[in-house]
Formats: C-alpha cells, structure tokens, sequence
C-alpha cells in the first residue's frame, strides 16, 4: 500500500491524459469557434498545480518527463513536445513557487502563462516538422479560447491537485516524517 | 571554446537541446516512413487506449445526455424531414439490390474478381481526441488485429473524414481530411462535370480548415452541389466513397487556376462511430 501512495499521483496524471483526450473528443462542439479551436490541457495544468504546490520533490520533473513521453506517443506519434515543456515547466514553477505568495491568484497566473507557452511552443514544433500549417494569426487568436478554458479546468482541479501534491507526494514515503 | 566546454551548465543545455532535436527528427520520421510503430510504442498505446475505454463510459454517459435533451429540441424538424427522404428510400434500395446483383453477374461473366469499387469495412469506435489546438488525430479502438492498415480511408457520416497515419495492435490514429499535415497522402477524387466528363484532381485543404479540389486536369467547371468522390487512382482507398460536395468555384490568389471549395459530407467534428474501408484491389 505504501508504493502505491508513492504513485498515487503518477496514476492520477494518467487518468488525466486519458481524460484530456476523452474530453477533447466529446466537448469538442464546445471547444471549437470557427476556425479557432481550444486546447485541453488537464495534464499540463496538472504538472504546474503539482509544482507550485510542493517545489521541493525534485522527483517531480522524472514524472513530468514520463508522462510527456506518455503523451507524446499517444496523442501525436511524435516526441519533442509535452516531453520536453512538460519537465521544463515543472522545474520554472518549482522555481517560482518559492517566491511567489501561496494563493490562488497567484498560482492562477502562472498556469495560464504557462499555457499560453505551451500552445506557442506546440505550434512551433509542429509548423518545423511540417505536420500543421496555421498562420500565425490563427495560433494567436485561438489562444484566447484555450486560456479560457483553462482557467475553467484550473478552477475546477486546483483543490485536487493541491491535496495529492500535498498527501502524496510522488515517490515519497511521508511515515518517515512521522 | 575553452570557456564553453568548462561552463557545465552551458554544456548540458546545449547537449540537451541537440538529444531532443535528434529524439524529434528520429520520432517524425519513424512515424512518417514505418508502417507500424516501435514495438514498445505500439504497447504503450494500446494500454493507454484500455484505460481509455473504461474512462470513456462515464464521460460518454453524460455527453450521450446533454446531446440526447439537444435532440429532442430538434426532433419535430428532423421528424418532418425525414418523411420526405423514406418515402424515397425503398425505391432506391430495391434499385440498388437489383443494379448491384447485375453488376455481380457481369463481374463473374468477366471473369472479374475485385475492381476498385470492391471493398470491406470495419467499423470501430473513436476514444480519443488530440486534446492540441493544433493537430486532427483521433484514435479508435480497433488496430491490426482486426485488419486494419496503414493509409486506409475512414469514413463518418456518410462521407470520408479521414485515413489511418498509425496502427497499433488493438487501436489506431486517424488523421482528419481538414488536417494542414504536409506530408499526409491526399485523396485523388473525380467528379463529374456538366459537360458529362470526369474531371480529376486531389483534395487539399486551404484556409481555414476548408477542403478544395485541386490539381484538376480538365478545365471545366463543376456546378455547386456536383458529388466528389474517391478514384481510386491513389493506391490506397478504393473508389466511389463521397468526399463532399461543391460549394463554390473561384479562382485562386494569383488568379492563375481555379479553385473549387468543397463541403465535407462526413461528419468531421463529432465523429463517434467510424467506418475503416479496407480496399480489395491492392497498390
């Protein structure tokens, strides 16, 4: 039971990812305006809450790499795009949490900036290996959906995430702090 | 250089940058050139599919009920439209029966076996979507097991919306026919024009997610409403699925060619349930 409190939130990340996609595809009517589409980003918004929340389990970043590499390969065949933002943004917002105050605002803002890299950054890589074609005024405009619904999605889990970055740290056997 | 290869920091970033590239370059190709993926990727695929499916219930058991209460907001409207469209159908189907066990006799009299009309379907259910702004892949719950094969055509709705990019043993990733991929296989279609001539072309897709008809060798024009359907002259879908229909013609930015938008038939933004065609008649 005690290795599976330790990976109690590398389940919860996965179930995530299952749900950014099952989310994605039955709210897609939702998500879509026009031309511009909204992305759902549980899992990111997920790693970032998990960071600013606990800043000192360095083990954090080896998760956000293991689920990037998860989420790379099931959701677009490639590797070199959650992958890589996602251990990279949970190393920054570790970072920042030690000096940004511990309130929901706060931690509220650098989700959403987050996002807002995490979309720029996708769309790059993607137009470099040729596998999307968007403007750059279609990409801008579509990150004024993709911000709105995630800070629906960071209102909605922040207390969860907040309570499994707390009571089960990844890796992490609390009883020896006991 | 001496300073550099002494910055540790510097160094490491710098390695890291170059693994990732590299990890990216290898990644893009495999996916573009194999036609299954790495073993190891085909597994983690498949169990990340298995939890999708169980997720799927809860999530579809809600959705099935929002859009149920949509429904039947609208069911007096469709209710009268589809009136009108049975009345016609039993014509259609008894024609359709008779057309197709004429054809099947002048095939065996042929001595025909497949043409590029002949071919199976499978139908498989879509558990996933790419959750990006950016990228149209979904992934369903069938792969090589139930015989499905890289670059097949899926349909939805009554038209094609997409083919098969990646196939794993027990689910597979489609991409949508709106995708701006440059190196996705395009579809060769034809139509036929007023004149009584088949035009053909290929399918692009230009701004804003719309679907043209491009590439056409003969210079009449099609009329708005004209069917486009599948050649079957690509190699890998058979022919006769629908691709959409003409919406309009007009000339393209340099007003060289002509450029003819299309109107997907297939429902390409809630697809649910699809239909992979297996072609008969190979390469």
């Amino acid at each position: 039971m005690r290795i599976l409190r330790e990976w109690i939130l590398a389940i919860a990340l996965l179930v995530a990812l299952i749900l950014d996609g099952s989310i994605s595809l039955y709210l897609h009517q939702f998500m879509v305006y026009g031309s511009y589409n909204s992305a759902c980003l549980l899992v990111p918004i997920g790693i970032m809450l998990i960071a600013l929340f606990d800043d000192t389990n360095e083990k954090e970043i080896w998760l956000a790499l293991g689920t990037g590499i998860v989420a790379d390969i099931y959701f677009l065949g490639i590797i070199g795009i959650y992958s890589v933002f996602l251990p990279l943004i949970c190393w920054a917002c570790q970072k920042v949490a030690r000096f940004l105050p511990e309130v929901f605002w706060a931690r509220l803002l650098v989700v959403l900036l987050g996002v807002i890299i995490l979309s720029i950054y996708s769309w790059l890589i993607l137009s470099m290996v040729g596998m999307i074609s968007i403007s750059d005024h279609l990409m801008l405009i579509s990150l004024i959906p993709t911000v709105i619904w995630s800070l629906i999605f960071t209102v909605l889990t922040y207390w969860v995430w907040g309570t499994l970055a707390r009571d089960y740290p990844f890796m992490i056997n609390l009883d020896a702090y006991r | 250089m001496k300073k550099f290869l002494q910055n540790k920091k510097l160094l490491t970033t710098f390695i890291i940058i170059i693994i990732v590239l590299a990890v990216l370059g290898i990644s893009v190709n495999l996916r573009r050139k194999r036609n299954t993926p790495l073993l190891i990727q085909s597994f983690g695929n498949d169990i990340v599919a298995v939890g999708a499916r169980v997720v799927d219930v809860p999530v579809s058991l809600v959705s099935n009920g929002l859009n149920s209460a949509h429904s039947i907001l609208n069911t007096q409207e469709e209710n009268n439209h589809l009136k009108d469209q049975v009345t016609d159908l039993g014509q259609t189907k008894s024609r359709n029966a008779s057309l197709e066990a004429e054809n099947k006799q002048l095939k065996s009299a042929l001595k025909l076996k497949s043409t590029l009309t002949s071919y199976s379907m499978v139908n498989a259910s879509v558990i996933s979507r790419s959750p990006d702004s950016w990228s149209d892949l979904l992934v369903i719950n069938k792969g090589s097991t139930a015989g499905i094969r890289k670059n097949m055509a899926v349909m939805c709705g009554g038209g094609v919306i997409g083919r098969v990019v990646e196939v794993n043993a027990a689910s597979s990733k489609i991409e949508l026919i709106t995708t701006t991929d440059k190196s996705a296989n395009r579809f060769s279609v034809q139509a036929k024009a007023a004149n009584g001539k088949n035009v053909h072309g290929i399918i692009t897709v230009i701004s804003g997610n719309n679907l043209a008809f491009t590439q056409v060798v003969d210079s009449n024009k099609l009329k708005q409403g004209t069917k486009v359907y599948t050649s079957g002259m690509g190699g890998n879908s058979p022919k006769g699925l629908l691709i959409g229909t003409v919406s309009s013609t007009t000339h393209d930015t340099f007003g060289l060619s002509d450029l003819i938008k299309i109107n997907p038939a297939g429902e390409v933004n809630d697809p649910s349930v699809v239909t992979v065609i297996q072609r008969k008649v190979t390469g």
